[in-house]
């Protein structure tokens, strides 16, 4: 998924002189690649995350097309007025790209996990959120927020899960779902995103023969698609890796509470901080998030209809 | 009043400008008008001998920039985008504050002429920051002029912006501080002391020059030798000026930050205004 990434990056760079990288200091290793091919695209604004998104938003004033990348913790949620005012605002082609989301750091404690980005973005006008689960949705989201030619925030979380896609998306839409898997239609509909993705999948083959969707697109978000999720199945549970205010189970419930109403089971993180510290596995499982914690919960609202 | 009773008719007059500023206000029954004052002569310098808009164009891809940080001071940017005949009379003027109005209380990029959305502080310089990097990626011989307040420069992006445009020598770039001496709640250096700025600046590898920021004359001459003076550095001047400058009972009056016109505070001013002209 990382590989994705930066082969994306790449080839976005090399077509267009325009595109720009700017980190705050992050992604050692991760944009040797990118420093190789696209050195003088390069641009280390140093741990100073603030102005590099003002530097940004000057450069995209400018005819340049920068793709920001922090650790979610801090592009976007450090320098979330940056985004909002000197970005959003007036619609510049800023792509913010936020690594570590969730509970990547998971021995590095609060400074350095990510569960309320989401959140905090999809409430900006006119900025897109992306949140792909795999290096296929990777790719495809790359060329997305690239197309979009607006300001865009692509999550990035847990990389290593391995794939749910059998093979390349072809042109990825804004706010598009994407069926990874068809189940039964008296069982709820598990649409998940990010890292959750894979865990939805798991759970579908092995203990629940459920349909599962993957939201790359978590704004805009296809309306009409989820309408007729909603009526595929009994109910749906939303899976993310992020807090379930103001998530993905949140932007699902407030369409569906409008225009299709359904029993909708949130699963992300409760309204709290890590209390400890621990393998990535280890704080899945403090948060409820492992596959048996899943599980059990899907089960106990099945048991409700 | 109208233009004529004014001694010098020369584009971008200190006192046209500032009464410009007072119609706004009175008409919008706005605040701010301190902060507008104290930055009309340097904006009257850079519009009239340094700002280029090919075709006078707000938008043309070759102008210069004149970013405005201390967004509360946009009534001085009005007032001279008034000049250029950007700006409608009935509705931009007379109409400022109505309802459906374009012109905002603070800076708004939205608006041709206006390059940053500001007001909230410490975002500006940094945005001039990537339009100077911008430029000079290519190629062009444009300028970046950013206005921050003293009061400002208690954000930390405004620091994080000089080191950045420091390393990468932007010498298109001139860093202009609006040394009133007060922000919001009071006296700067009862609030946060600034020490030195013009020391501070050259320790961040600026080229500095202190100038007062009521002199146009002074303000011409430096600018002009800060754009010829130490090659690869970026630029800062720091202006001395008087928050409220131009009328007496406005001038280093914090209160002038808020306090809205009267029709007889409104009078009193443009007579004060008039007659600095003329005296």
């Amino acid at each position: 998924m990382r590989k994705a990434f930066s082969d994306a990056l790449v080839r976005l760079a090399r077509q267009d002189p325009n595109v720009l990288l700017l980190t705050g200091d992050h992604g050692y290793a991760l944009f040797d690649d990118f420093r190789k091919h696209c050195a003088g695209q390069y641009i280390n604004a140093g741990i100073a995350e603030q102005n590099m998104v003002g530097m940004a938003a000057g450069l995209a004033r400018t005819g340049f097309r920068p793709f920001v990348y922090g650790l979610s913790a801090f592009v976007p949620v450090r320098v979330l007025e940056q985004i909002k005012l000197d970005v959003a605002h007036d619609n510049l082609p800023v792509v913010f790209l936020g690594d570590g989301a969730g509970f990547v750091y998971s021995h590095l404690g609060t400074s350095h996990q990510s569960t309320e980005d989401i959140a905090c973005t999809r409430a900006i006008p006119q900025l897109a959120v992306l949140s792909p689960s795999d290096r296929y949705e990777m790719t495809a989201c790359m060329d997305l927020a690239y197309d979009m030619a607006g300001p865009v925030y692509m999550r990035m979380g847990k990389s290593d899960r391995g794939d749910v896609h059998s093979g390349p998306i072809a042109g990825l839409k804004a706010g598009q779902l994407l069926q990874v898997r068809v189940g039964r239609q008296d069982l709820p509909v598990l649409v998940a995103t990010g890292s959750m993705v894979r865990t939805a999948l798991d759970i579908a083959e092995a203990h629940l023969d459920a349909s599962v969707w993957s939201v790359p697109s978590v704004k805009p978000l296809d309306e009409d698609t989820l309408c007729a999720i909603a009526r595929s199945g009994r109910g749906l549970v939303v899976l993310e890796e992020h807090s379930t205010a103001g998530g993905v189970g949140a932007a699902v419930a407030e369409v569906l509470s409008e225009k299709q109403p359904s029993r909708i089971l949130r699963v992300g993180v409760s309204d709290r901080f890590s209390a400890h510290c621990g393998t990535y596995d280890y704080l899945l499982h403090e948060h409820g998030l492992d596959a048996d914690a899943v599980k059990a919960r899907i089960d106990a609202f099945v048991r409700t209809f | 009043m109208d233009n004529d009773s004014l001694s010098d008719n020369r584009p971008y007059h200190p006192a046209r400008l500032r009464r410009t500023i007072l119609e706004m206000a009175y008409a919008g029954s706005t605040v701010h008008i301190g902060c507008a004052f104290s930055i009309v002569e340097l904006l009257a310098v850079l519009y009239r001998h340094h700002l280029r808009y090919p075709g006078n164009d707000p938008m043309s891809a070759m102008r210069d920039y004149l970013v405005l940080s201390k967004g509360h001071g946009v009534m001085a940017q009005y007032a001279c985008m008034r000049e250029l005949g950007w700006l409608d009379d009935e509705r931009h003027i007379r109409g400022y504050f109505s309802n459906g109005s374009e012109l905002k209380g603070l800076s708004d990029s939205r608006v041709p002429g206006l390059e940053v959305t500001s007001g909230s502080l410490g975002h500006g310089f940094s945005v001039g920051v990537g339009i100077a990097m911008g430029l000079r990626r290519h190629g062009t011989d444009q300028k970046v002029y950013a206005l921050v307040g003293d009061g400002e420069l208690n954000e930390g992006p405004i620091w994080e912006g000089m080191l950045v445009a420091a390393h990468h020598n932007l010498d298109n770039l001139m860093l202009i501080v609006d040394a009133n001496g007060f922000q919001a709640m009071g006296r700067t250096d009862e609030i946060i002391q600034l020490g030195n700025l013009s020391d501070k600046f050259k320790s961040f590898d600026f080229a500095v020059r202190e100038v007062d920021g009521h002199d146009e004359q002074a303000i011409d001459a430096a600018v002009r030798a800060l754009w010829q003076e130490q090659p690869g550095l970026p630029k800062a001047l720091v202006a001395r000026t008087v928050k409220g400058k131009g009328v007496p009972f406005m001038e280093s009056r914090n209160e002038w930050h808020y306090t809205r016109l009267s029709p007889e505070t409104y009078a009193e001013a443009l007579a004060a205004i008039a007659d600095g002209s003329n005296s």
